[in-house]
């Protein structure tokens, strides 16, 4: 305990806590981190922010000894590093705090806090001290948190404070937090705020992900941002605006040209009005959203990740429950209805996780193009199954929508991510529904495959379908979308035309900026 | 295909066998050779034909009891109750046997629908709080083993109990009976029920819409959520209709062995029936495989006290093994799996 929090650091020479040079990691064909250089100094909060898939977890998971880089090195406290396993990343004095708990929910938060390197005294464990220690340190960095208290018995935000308990009792000078607010109500990251300060306040170091640009702003001495795995800039936050910040984050490099289309002028197919949901949190996450989707109309929804547009998703497809509103769908309300009623009202929908939610991964392709219409005939006749149909049917789909795979009868997870996603665009895309529901339909499949599902798409629109479009990435809202939603905490903040899809004010209302109240 | 059907089975294979060595080493351990141990037990339960008549008794409460729990897994549901529901689906037959007066044949489905009705409405208890409230299905229905077992205990010995017996009811009338295949063994048709019924099963699942639905529900429940499958009322279902199969395994040991209900008239033919299950990957047809082979181990351990030193108890031990070994390869697909995001069975 030689090295408990508050003690003088031990290798204090070094101005810099954590440097990481030319961090190249890679999984396959894909690069997570492109030579990424990073230098925090010691006393700051250092925000690292990025959208999902940017890289930040697999930067830390790397600092943090969860994964060995393929190129590059690592120095902390000025001392070049190998940083073998977490237990070399503890010794250094670092300590991280993941996303996902582990906890033990039938023991007490001093015996959780302690956990394997239990404070004994004749050979027992010394309850007493324990529960001492862990309420000292609670006081000190204002976490209240009582010692005694069943973990099991205890809120998501409670535990995350048990987890900073964990780190700081294992000496750490420098802790890493992992999207730490993602499971925490808004009054609790205020909190966490005022703990993270406290620490730098004493001399400590934080490293803290996020994806949401108020709070970077808010908590952080310096950003650094990531985009497609490599570091777009480092800069002191009080330098940044909320809009530079997103542009960094989005970034303007435009793959896809935009489409050429003709102007149809379709009825209303779907109209959202005043639709509010809550997420798993029971905290609003849908704030009143209103539009309406024509035939042969692309609508498109931008935003960061996690401003409300998965859950918006859920409840069009029944997923999720709304909490007022209503979204009608050719005249049926689908706050009402079961997602099997709502497929039968005419819904198709490619999920943003396609993984879980959109294919079974052990199933044959032939198995999975079956779903939702195992109800129907030809492929199901009074019940019983027709599996000559079905697998001719996922034969015809494969060739129509050239996905690679040596026949109807092959298990989804051979294929590689952009012809799984084909095999949903084609299950869905051909149950005949005049709405279709697409969620990040482009998210990890290769460029190839890109330009193929962007073309369907197009079909889908010129076939008179009515298409809302979700996705993070604003080259393909711009080179798909007839008119762009963008979406800030839950709400609509505005509209933008889809041929002239102007960038700095879809950052402005994506970092929440409400273009009303910018002088036109 | 069929080299996945193969990798599929590989695990388990090489879990028996796994079991298999370890029961050998504690054989020699005892001082018995494992050789013997082994040639007694094929001629136990393959060595004549009514030996062989014998091993099929023995496998069809297992085989029958087998199918009941594939029925839940395919949903994605651990039916672990089915004991219970085969003591109560036996107790069930035997009251319709022993109160009633019906013509025959009449009789017997009478008694096999009531067995059936019984199982059903002993797992509908946590079926309802698996899906209203999310209860773990595993822990209840364990429980509910217990209560069952010892519910006809009291039925047998404080309401039906014959004068003057053991802890046992009247017998039933000869109406009620299964028919017996062969005039040197008890055997009867029951084993043609359970091989039906595994066959049957593996069918609807496989060719009907309402199967596919619920092999979604076991296999990707998000996915199948999505596609618009209602994914707890198919929970509901799938262990309201593994708890009848359950039942009617009762139903068929009291119309075709015993004749009557008597206190622990069947022990561990649920539990065998579980592990049968598994072993075969929740595959109906498997089962009937894996369930000849727990039949055999019983039945061929009945000449391993007369003929080795070894005791009858070694079988126990290494049904334990293959439990063992067959969780533990279990647990490690489920652990290769869960990393790629999924769950085959949840505890």
């Amino acid at each position: 305990m030689s090295n408990a929090p508050g003690s003088p650091p031990l290798h204090s020479t070094s101005a810099m806590a954590v440097e990481l040079a030319a961090i190249t990691k890679r999984f396959g064909a894909f690069i997570a981190n492109d030579g990424i250089d990073l230098v925090v100094r010691r006393g700051e909060i250092h925000a690292i922010i990025g959208e999902n898939g940017a890289g930040k977890t697999t930067l830390m998971n790397i600092l943090f000894g969860l994964l060995q880089p393929d190129e590059g090195s690592i120095r902390l406290n000025g001392e070049t590093t190998v940083v073998a396993d977490p237990a070399a990343a503890i010794k250094a004095g670092l300590g991280m705090v993941h996303q996902h708990f582990k906890l033990v929910p039938s023991l007490s938060v001093a015996d959780n806090v302690f956990l394997g390197m239990e404070i004994r005294r004749h050979g027992l464990i010394d309850h007493a001290a324990q529960i001492e220690r862990t309420r000292d340190l609670s006081k000190r960095f204002g976490l209240h948190v009582d010692p005694t208290e069943r973990v099991g018995l205890l809120s998501v935000g409670i535990e995350q404070r048990i987890e900073i308990l964990k780190v700081l009792v294992r000496g750490a000078r420098t802790i890493i937090l992992d999207e730490p607010t993602a499971v925490l109500t808004p009054q609790e990251s205020r909190e966490l705020f005022q703990t993270l300060r406290s620490f730098v306040a004493e001399g400590m170091t934080v490293i803290f992900i996020s994806h949401h640009l108020e709070e970077v702003m808010e908590v952080s001495d310096t950003v650094t941002v990531l985009r497609n795995g490599r570091k777009v800039a480092t800069r002191p936050t009080s330098e940044l605006s909320k809009d530079e910040l997103v542009r960094m984050m989005v970034g303007r490099e435009v793959s896809f040209d935009r489409r050429p289309r003709a102007a149809l002028h379709g009825g209303a197919v779907l109209e959202v009005k005043d639709l509010w949901a809550r997420d798993d949190r029971r905290l609003p996450a849908v704030r009143g959203a209103s539009f309406t989707v024509r035939a042969g109309e692309v609508v498109g929804i931008a935003g960061v990740a996690g401003n409300g547009q998965t859950e918006l998703a859920e409840v069009l497809s029944g997923l999720r429950p709304a909490s007022h509103g209503e979204a009608w769908l050719k005249g049926r309300d689908l706050t009402m209805l079961s997602p099997a009623a709502i497929r039968e009202a005419g819904l198709a929908h490619v999920p943003g996780d396609r993984m879980v939610r959109g294919v079974d991964r052990n199933a044959s392709i032939a198995a999975n193009t079956l779903m939702g219409r195992q109800h129907r005939a030809p492929w199901s006749r009074g019940g019983v199954l027709d599996w000559k149909a079905i697998a001719g049917n996922a034969g015809a789909l494969i060739k129509s929508f050239d996905i690679r795979a040596q026949g109807s009868g092959d298990p989804v997870k051979r294929l590689s991510g952009g012809n799984i996603q084909k095999v949903v665009l084609a299950r869905e895309f051909t149950n005949g529904a005049d709405f279709l529901l697409i969620d990040q339909p482009t998210r990890g499949v290769d460029i190839g495959a890109q330009e193929a599902i962007h073309d369907e798409i197009m079909r889908q629109r010129a076939a008179g379908r009515a298409i809302l479009l979700i996705s993070v990435q604003l080259d393909e809202l711009a080179a798909l979308a007839d008119r762009i939603l963008v979406m800030f905490n839950g709400r609509i903040m505005g509209e933008v035309a889809g041929d002239d899809a102007d960038e700095d004010r879809i950052g402005m209302m994506m970092a929440g900026v409400s273009p009303e109240l910018e002088p036109a | 295909m069929m080299n996945d059907r193969l990798r599929a089975f590989s695990g388990q294979i090489i879990a028996i066998g796994v079991a298999l060595l370890l029961g050998a080493i504690i054989i020699l351990m005892v001082g018995e050779s494992p050789v013997r141990v082994l040639m007694t037990l094929l001629r136990g339960a393959f060595g004549d034909q009514e030996k062989i008549a014998g091993t099929l008794l023995q496998t069809t409460p297992i085989l029958i009891c087998g199918v009941a729990a594939c029925i839940g897994l395919r949903g994605g549901m651990f039916n672990v109750g089915i004991e219970g529901q085969l003591f109560l689906g036996g107790f069930a037959a035997a009251w319709v046997g022993f109160s009633f007066s019906l013509p025959p044949g009449i009789h017997t489905l009478a008694a096999l629908a009531l067995a059936i009705a019984a199982g059903a409405a002993w797992v509908a208890i946590p079926a309802y709080f698996r899906a209203r409230y999310n209860t773990n299905e595993v822990v209840s229905t364990i429980l509910s083993n217990y209560i069952a077992v010892l519910l006809t205990s009291y039925f047998t010995i404080f309401l039906f109990k014959r004068p003057g017996g053991w802890s046992e009811t009247p017998p039933i009338l000869a109406t009620a009976y299964l028919p017996e295949i062969f005039s040197f063994s008890r055997l009867n048709w029951g084993l043609a029920i359970g091989l039906l019924l595994a066959v049957g099963v593996a069918l609807v699942f496989r060719y009907t819409s309402w199967g596919y639905g619920v092999t979604m529900v076991g296999s990707a429940p998000k996915f199948a959520e999505y596609g618009g499958v209602n994914v707890k009322r198919q929970g509901f279902v799938v262990l309201l209709l593994s708890g009848a199969v359950g039942g009617l395994a009762g139903g068929v040991e009291t119309l075709g062995v015993h004749h009557r209900f008597m206190e622990g008239f069947a022990p561990g033919f649920g539990f065998d029936g579980l592990i049968a299950a598994l072993l075969a990957n929740g595959s109906p047809v498997a089962t009937i495989v894996t369930a000849l082979f727990f039949g055999a181990l019983r039945s061929g351990s009945l000449l391993l006290e007369v003929d080795t030193s070894a005791s009858r108890e070694i079988i126990t031990v290494i049904q334990a093994l293959i439990i063992l070994s067959v969780s533990a390869q279990v647990l490690i697909k489920r652990r290769g799996d869960s990393q790629a995001g999924e769950r085959r069975w949840k505890f």
